[in-house]
C-alpha cells in the first residue's frame, strides 16, 4: 500500500490547485460580469446621476449623498466613474475587435502561404512591436489629435503584433496538418482552406490573445488619457479620472483610489482569464494561473 | 516512348529535388525517374530519409517550401503540373488525386463532425450527402454504427475507424492515383490487415494506381505488383515484387529484405535463414 501513497498525494494536490484555478477563474469572471453588468445599467438608467451635474461641495469626502465623494468641480465620483467604465471598455472592446479582425486576416495569410509573405509581414510587426507602446500610442495622438480615435488607433497598433505573430505561428502549425494536406490534394482553394479549416483550429489562440489585447487596451487607454492624449473632457475614461485623482491625491485619496482599484480589478480578471483559456485550450501547458 | 503507347497515370523522370535550410542543402531526390500504370499497385520501399516522401509529394506538387526541383519533370496523365496554373492545379488534384495520410486522426479535421467532413468532401463533385448516402459510404469501409459515427468528432473515435473514415473520404472521390503514405503505420495488426484490404480492393475495382510507400515489406509482398527500393534519394533497384524480395540484386535491398521479421519472409527464405 505504501508504493501507492506517493502518487495519491500528487493526485491530491493537483485536484486542489485545479479547484484554486476554478475558483479563480469564477471569481474573475463575477468581477468582470459586476464591471460590466454595472456601467451597462448605467447607460440605461443613470441611477448614479448625471455625470456632468455638480452634487455638492468640491472635493467632499465620501458620504450618504455622494457615496464616492466628488470631484474638483463638485460632480459625484460614482458617476463619472460609471461613465468612465463604459468609456474605458467600449473603446478598448472595439479596438481588440479591429486587432483581431486584421490580426487574423495577415496572421494566418502569412502562417499558410510561409515563405516571403510571412517573412514579410513578421518584419512588418516587428518594425511596430520595436516601438515602446506608449511613444507609439503619443506619435498616433500626435498624428490624428488627441481623443478617442487615438486612442482606438493607438490600442489597435500596439496589440496587433503580438497577435499577428501568434496568430501566424498557430496558422503554420495548422497549416502542416494532414487534414489540410488532404484537402489541398482534393483540390480546395487556399482562401477556403484558411476560412473552413485553419481558421476554426486557431480560434482558442485568437481567443486568448483578444483576452490579453484587451488587458493592454485597457492600459494603453488608461496611459494615454493619463497623458492627456486619449478622451478628452468632458467626457471621462478610467485613465482620465486617475489623472485627475493624482493631481489631488493628498487632499482626496477617494478621486484616485476608486478608478484606480477599478482599472486594476479589470485587467487582473481579463488576464486570469486569458490564462484559463489557455491552459484549457491547451492541456499541456501547466503554468499557474499567478 | 510510341506514340501509342498508353499514358502512364504518374511518369517521373530524372527529378532531382533538394532541400534547403541554414544547415545547408540536403539531396532528397537523385535523377529518380519511375512509370507507374493505371491500375498497377506499387509500393516504395526503403529507410526513413531515403525519399519515399518526396516522391509522394512531388506528384501532387505538394513539396514543402523548403524543398526544389532542381531536375526532371513529373507527369500526371501526361499534364506537367509545373507548367499549369494554380487554377490547372486544383482540377488536376481534385479530379485525380487522392491521398491516404499516416496520422488517421491528423488526416481528420478535429472541429468538425465526421458527417459535414464526408459532405465538404463530396458537394464540390455534386455527390448526394443525404444521410443514407452517407451511411452507405461508410458502410462500405466496414463501419459499424454508421449513423452513430457520422455524429461523433474525430477525437471521439479509435484509429482504425478514423482511417476507415479518411480511406471512405479519398475513395469517394474515386481518384485515379492514389498515393498512400504508410497508411497503417500506426495502426495495430489486425487492423493494419482489414484497411489495406479496403485500400487494395478500392484500386482492384476502379481500376486506379495504388503509389504505398511503406516500411511492411510483408504487406509489400502481399499486395503489390512492383516495388521500388530507395537509398538516399536514389532508386537502387525496382521490379516485381516477388523477384526484388526473393532475388534482390542490389546490395541495398539484400539488407533491406534482411531486415524483415521471420515471420513476415516467404517460407523458403525462412528455411534459408535458419
Amino acid at each position: 500500500m505504501t508504493t501507492y501513497s506517493l502518487p495519491l498525494v500528487r493526485r491530491k494536490r493537483g485536484a486542489t490547485t485545479r479547484r484554486a484555478r476554478d475558483g479563480l477563474f469564477i471569481a474573475s469572471v463575477a468581477t468582470l460580469a459586476v464591471i460590466v453588468g454595472i456601467a451597462v445599467v448605467a447607460a440605461v438608467v443613470p441611477f448614479a446621476g448625471d455625470p456632468a451635474k455638480i452634487v455638492g461641495p468640491r472635493l467632499s469626502a465620501p458620504s450618504g449623498a455622494a457615496l464616492l465623494g466628488t470631484d474638483a468641480l463638485g460632480r459625484s465620483v460614482l458617476a463619472r466613474l460609471l461613465e468612465g467604465i463604459g468609456t474605458t471598455l467600449v473603446l478598448s472592446a472595439i479596438a481588440v475587435l479591429c486587432t483581431a479582425v486584421i490580426s487574423v486576416i495577415l496572421g494566418m495569410v502569412a502562417g499558410y502561404l510561409g515563405g516571403w509573405t510571412r517573412e514579410g509581414v513578421m518584419r512588418f510587426v516587428d518594425v511596430l512591436y520595436s516601438f515602446p507602446s506608449i511613444v507609439l500610442a503619443i506619435l498616433i495622438a500626435a498624428v490624428v489629435g488627441p481623443g478617442q480615435i487615438a486612442a482606438l488607433a493607438s490600442i489597435v497598433l500596439v496589440t496587433v503584433p503580438l497577435m499577428t505573430r501568434m496568430v501566424s505561428a498557430a496558422s503554420m502549425a495548422v497549416a502542416k496538418r494532414d487534414f489540410v494536406t488532404t484537402a489541398r490534394i482534393s483540390g480546395v482553394s487556399g482562401p477556403v482552406i484558411l476560412f473552413r479549416h485553419v481558421l476554426p483550429n486557431i480560434s482558442g489562440t485568437i481567443a486568448v490573445q483578444g483576452t490579453y489585447a484587451l488587458s493592454v487596451g485597457i492600459l494603453v487607454e488608461g496611459g494615454l488619457s493619463f497623458l492627456g492624449y486619449g478622451v478628452q473632457l468632458p467626457q471621462s475614461s478610467l485613465g482620465l479620472l486617475i489623472q485627475e485623482g493624482s493631481s489631488y491625491m493628498v487632499q482626496a485619496p477617494w478621486l484616485l483610489f476608486s478608478p484606480a482599484v477599478v482599472l486594476v480589478l479589470a485587467i487582473l480578471a481579463i488576464n486570469l482569464v486569458g490564462d484559463t483559456l489557455r491552459d484549457r485550450l491547451d492541456p499541456r501547458e501547466t503554468r499557474s494561473l499567478v | 516512348m510510341n506514340a501509342l503507347a498508353p499514358v502512364p497515370s504518374v511518369s517521373i523522370t530524372g527529378l532531382s529535388a533538394e532541400y534547403r535550410s541554414r544547415l545547408g542543402v540536403n539531396r532528397a531526390l537523385d535523377e529518380v525517374s519511375l512509370d507507374v500504370a493505371s491500375g498497377e499497385l506499387v509500393a516504395i520501399v526503403g529507410e526513413s530519409g531515403s525519399g519515399k516522401t518526396t516522391i509522394s509529394q512531388a506528384i501532387g506538387r505538394m513539396l514543402p517550401r523548403a524543398c526544389r526541383i532542381t531536375a526532371g519533370e513529373v507527369r500526371v496523365h501526361g499534364h506537367d503540373l509545373a507548367t499549369l496554373s494554380p487554377d490547372e492545379v486544383r482540377r488536376v488534384r481534385r479530379e485525380s488525386l487522392g491521398f491516404i495520410p499516416q496520422d488517421p486522426i491528423a488526416s481528420l479535421d478535429p472541429t468538425m463532425r465526421i458527417r459535414r467532413q464526408l459532405e465538404l468532401a463530396l458537394k464540390p463533385l455534386d455527390r448526394p450527402t443525404d444521410a443514407a448516402s452517407l451511411t452507405a459510404l461508410l458502410s462500405s469501409v466496414k463501419i459499424l454504427e454508421p449513423e452513430r459515427v457520422l455524429r461523433l468528432f474525430p477525437h471521439e473515435v479509435s484509429g482504425g475507424m478514423a482511417q476507415r473514415i479518411a480511406i471512405a473520404l479519398t475513395i469517394a472521390r474515386e481518384p485515379s492515383i492514389l498515393i498512400a503514405d504508410e497508411p497503417t503505420a500506426s495502426l495495430d495488426a489486425q487492423v493494419r490487415d482489414e484497411i489495406l484490404e479496403l485500400i487494395v480492393d478500392f484500386v482492384r475495382r476502379s481500376g486506379a494506381s495504388l503509389i504505398w510507400i511503406s516500411h511492411d515489406l510483408g504487406a509489400v509482398r502481399k499486395w503489390c505488383d512492383r516495388v521500388v527500393v530507395m537509398h538516399r534519394g536514389a532508386i537502387v533497384e525496382s521490379g516485381p515484387t516477388v523477384r526484388v524480395l526473393d532475388a534482390p540484386e542490389a546490395d541495398y535491398t539484400r539488407t533491406l529484405v534482411a531486415a524483415i521479421p521471420a515471420r513476415t519472409r516467404a517460407p523458403r527464405e525462412r528455411e534459408d535463414h535458419a
